[in-house]
């Protein structure tokens, strides 16, 4: 893969590559209209952006007619994209931001990382997921904390105690998952978490916060688990489990 | 939707009956009701309506019995009918049926109905129960703190089924203060900052929702609330303005979501209510044997085995215990046609009509009867025990990885006995592509109607020791082919998001011998009422298809003529092979055979299987008009004896995979129409599995014929 000069590319005509990219692949065609349309500007704006990325050689534009993307046009639109989801997923999976505002960090960010940062952040962020070691108990721990205290930006290993395996003492105010909770156990309901018809469902079943649950059983493949509390029995998937943010 | 429903009512008291699944509702109903019952539908959505009557003291009560609920939300269609139904036409008094073993939880769809207005009556079921676990309630104090009558009963034993008919001729004749209900000085608060506003608001519609209840909804952020309001109220900005500050000032205060604060209240209602009015609580052991049996059941390593060694049983049990009534009704309609044959002297259309047409054909049928029946009192066990909700908690993991939901394991259960009443059981499923998915493949769940087929054919041609486990493979074969087309469906053009699984486990519960009966004998009716209508029909032009036209000429009396030596029985079994080859049936076949030849099947066959397609079980009576006429009247040869000689074990079993796989029969094609709301579903399902099925039997046919 050559090494591009995006030098004279400012981010946000590597906004308006990535818009006209998208247009292309959703739509079929891009048009100076669709494009105003989708970053919300006017259309006379739009032109001369256009006439610049023509003129870079990113996009073929003649008036009236559909705009195209070059062969370097849509590789600096792909890469800029995919940098784009790789911060997105990064900041709403792993810290937790909400959609919208990991959204709008990424656009921020996007134009600014320089491809060793990106390469380096692509690794980590496979590392993570493919590690059994990092990826189980650690990052949840740290979601649980972040929850329970927002305004503490302390070591989640010191705020929740957590410790070495096997020695749950200290954690007491660790915050985990009722889906990760072992059969055997009991826990207590801290928030729900989940969305729409199963939030609902849960709060219905009585899943309310300081509500005691006993994890009885899981099924056979370790999914749905089958829970006491109120005196009644009730199953659920993991899935909805993970909705349910618990103590031990 | 608001109040759209026209409504005539009936004259009479109008009660709603409201509860938690498995809460006995609908026993309490069928104790008030016997049998003057309606099963219906609520308009425009797959709802199942049940209404029934009862006179009490010279006054008659129409009672409507609402599916049955958790909660009052917006998200699940039965929810939504539920609070329609109790909103408009305000009902004269709502009954809420509750689990005595298992009060807060019940109680907290109590608090609801309240809010709602509604005029209410506590019913305690399973009183007996809860008695026996130590639980004590002050039945008095709870009616007083409520303010309207509190009634124990055990639905099943008909206990204190007066006791609520009383009640209710009571509280329709003095209806309760609907202000009671005091949810916590906060909410109280915010619910009062709210209500105004929506109770002076101008309505465009002439039902009006009970403001106070408007209100909770509106604090609660119910999507359905919010609709009523943008459609009927002129300044609906401006309620939901105001609605929302509160909602928000609520959540300031609270520090919870509204939605959750006031689900919280409930509770709290509830936990405040039991408190004042139980004076023992259960035993913490109550649950102690059937926590015990499920110890066992829903071992997390045996309870899969378990589970399949259960559906075994049920097969087995159907298969031995069926064969002595199926013999009294063998011997039953024998019988009649010898009676019929006496009564008809010589030959006559009317006797073939008689003898080879209806009773041939419905006695055909019939006959499985018991089978079925036994399917169905099996299925009926499992449910009323309770096994039911743990073999779908077993399923799940499975079944979801297929892309259905464990609540599809009911309604796929439920098809072995009839696909028709399965695929109406997928009204549980809440998610609309879990539903089609469900449906879809339903047919290949090997429904009762395909018995008769199996119980015709394996006898045939396999040894005893075979025949029980070739029965289950056909089973498990429907099963494996189903799961592989759900999981196509879920991953092609039913892609999308999963509904919630959460679900009730409750304890084990002893059934009732005449709860069972009753379940399966609503069951049983529509196969007989099949047999009945459908197939006396079918089996009356199938006798017609294949003896007109009548043929005159037959080539073995020209052969005979020409000095050819046979004996009169062989000649007159030669010239009933000619009359049905001649007939518009065998034509039929014939113009198959070239077909259905790649599978190993002949045009009686194919004729046959003509029948087959208007409703399964047509096919054994098809086969055996067919055989009969091709036979001199050899009575004592069993048509099992007939087809052993024609046809070998391979093409016996392609013939049951083809039946198996093949196109749903029409009653199910129509069903699948009307739940779906679609004719391209009914499509899908009809082409795609017949051509599937021909696929497989072809395949099975050729490879086998290699060995």
């Amino acid at each position: 893969m050559a090494k591009i000069e995006t030098g004279a590319l400012t981010g946000s005509l590597e906004d308006y590559l990535e818009t006209i990219y998208l247009l292309i692949r959703d739509r079929k065609v891009a048009r100076v209209k669709d494009i105003a349309q989708a970053r919300d500007v006017k259309m006379s704006s739009v032109t001369p952006a256009m006439h610049r990325l023509a003129e870079l050689g990113f996009v073929v534009y003649r008036q009236r007619e559909f705009i195209e993307l070059t062969e370097k046009g849509e590789e600096v639109a792909r890469k800029t994209m995919a940098r784009h989801d790789l911060l997105v997923r990064f900041f709403h999976e792993f810290l937790r931001v909400s959609p919208e505002n990991a959204d709008k960090d990424a656009c921020a960010i996007e134009h600014i990382l320089s491809d060793e940062t990106t390469e380096k952040l692509v690794r980590f962020f496979e590392f993570f997921r493919a590690c059994p070691r990092a990826s189980s108990d650690f990052l949840k721990t740290f979601h649980g904390c972040s929850v329970i205290n927002p305004d503490v930006a302390e070591c989640p290993e010191r705020q929740c105690g957590f410790q070495k395996r096997g020695r749950r003492r200290g954690a007491r105010r660790g915050v985990t998952s009722l889906a990760s909770i072992e059969p055997g156990h009991e826990c207590v309901i801290v928030q729900v978490t989940a969305k729409g018809a199963i939030r609902q469902r849960l709060i219905d079943m009585g899943m309310l916060p300081n509500t005691p649950v006993f994890v009885e059983r899981k099924a056979p493949g370790g999914n749905p688990i089958w829970i006491k509390l109120k005196g009644f029995q009730l199953s659920l998937r993991k899935e909805e489990a993970a909705g349910v943010d618990v103590t031990v | 939707m608001l109040g759209s429903r026209k409504y005539s009512a009936p004259p009479g008291r109008r009660i709603v009956l409201i509860g938690n699944p498995n809460s006995g509702k609908t026993s309490i109903f069928n104790a008030l009701t016997g049998a003057h019952q309606k099963v219906g539908n609520y308009p425009g959505v797959t709802v199942e309506s049940k209404e029934g009557a009862y006179k009490f003291e010279g006054e008659s009560f129409n009672v409507y019995d609402l599916p049955g609920t958790y909660s009052l939300t917006c998200y699940s269609p039965e929810e939504r009918i539920a609070r329609q139904e109790i909103m408009h036409p305000k009902p004269d008094a709502a009954v809420v049926v509750v689990d005595s073993t298992n009060l807060e939880r019940n109680l907290y769809l109590l608090v609801q109905v309240m809010e709602m207005g509604a005029n209410c009556i506590l019913c305690l079921n399973m009183s007996d129960e809860a008695r026996k676990a130590g639980q004590q309630i002050d039945v008095e104090q709870m009616s007083t703190l409520l303010g309207f009558p509190v009634v124990e009963t055990v639905a099943h034993k008909k206990l204190g089924i007066d006791d609520l008919k009383d009640a209710i001729a009571r509280s329709v004749s003095d209806p309760a203060d609907p202000e009671r209900l005091v949810l916590g000085d906060r909410l109280d608060q915010a619910i009062s900052d709210v209500e105004p506003i929506v109770a002076g608001a101008q309505w465009r519609s002439l039902v009006k929702p009970f403001p106070r209840w408007a209100a909770i909804k509106l604090l609660e952020g119910d999507i359905e609330a919010i609709g009523w309001i943008q459609e009927n109220c002129e300044d609906h900005a401006a309620i939901l303005k105001h609605a929302q500050n509160v909602a928000e000032k609520l959540a300031d205060s609270t520090g919870m979501h509204p939605g959750l604060y006031i689900a919280d209240r409930r509770y709290g209602f509830a936990a405040g209510l039991l408190r004042e009015a139980r004076v023992t609580g259960m035993r913490a052991d109550a649950r102690k044997v059937s926590d015990w049996i499920d110890e066992v059941l829903c071992h997390r390593v045996l309870g899969l085995p378990f589970f399949l060694g259960a559906m075994y049983v049920i097969f087995w049990l159907t298969f031995t215990v069926g064969e002595y009534p199926m013999a009294w009704i063998e011997g039953g309609f024998d019988f009649l046609a010898s009676w019929v044959n006496q009564i008809f002297d010589g030959d006559s259309f009317l006797r073939s009509l008689i003898v080879d047409g209806i009773i041939g054909g419905v006695g055909g049928v019939v006959v499985f009867l018991p089978n079925i029946l036994l399917l169905y009192l099996g299925l009926a066990f499992l449910e009323d025990t309770g096994y039911m909700a743990r073999s779908a908690f077993l399923m799940d993991n499975l079944l979801h990885r297929f892309g259905l939901h464990g609540k599809s394991f009911i309604p796929l259960i439920t098809g072995f006995g009839c696909t028709v009443p399965g695929i109406m059981a997928t009204r549980t499923l809440e998610n609309e592509r879990d539903r089609l998915t469900t449906m879809l493949i339903l047919p290949l769940m090997s429904c009762g109607a395909r018995l008769p087929i199996y119980m015709l054919l394996i006898p045939a041609f396999f040894p005893d020791e075979l025949q029980a486990p070739m029965l289950w493979a056909i089973y498990i074969i429907g099963i494996v082919l189903a799961a592989g087309l759900a999981w196509l469906l879920r991953s092609t053009i039913l892609a999308g998001e999963d509904a919630p699984f959460v679900m009730e486990l409750p304890p084990y519960r002893m059934p009732t011998f005449k709860a069972m009966l009753s379940k399966m004998w609503e069951r049983g009716r529509i196969y007989i009422r099949k047999a009945g209508t459908i197939i006396l029909g079918l089996s009356i032009v199938l006798w017609a298809l294949s003896t007109f036209p009548a043929k005159s000429d037959y080539a073995v009396d020209a052969e005979v003529a020409a000095g050819a030596r046979l004996s009169d029985e062989e000649a007159a079994a030669r010239r009933s092979a000619e009359d049905l080859e001649y007939s518009i049936a065998g034509r039929i076949g014939g113009v198959l055979e070239p077909v259905i030849a790649p599978m190993g099947f002949d045009w009686k066959i194919g004729t046959a299987l003509f029948g087959s397609f208007a409703a399964k079980e047509v096919f054994v009576a098809q086969m055996g008009i067919i055989m009969s006429l091709g036979e001199t009247g050899e009575e004592s040869d069993s048509l099992r004896t007939t087809l052993r000689d024609e046809y070998s074990p391979l093409v016996a079993f392609c013939l049951m995979l083809f039946l198996l796989v093949a196109t749903p029969c029409m009653a199910t094609v129509a069903i699948t129409r009307r739940e779906s709301g679609k004719w391209k579903w009914a499509a899908l399902q009809f082409g795609g599995l017949t051509a599937l099925a021909y696929l497989l039997s072809v395949a099975v046919y050729q490879i086998g014929s290699l060995f």
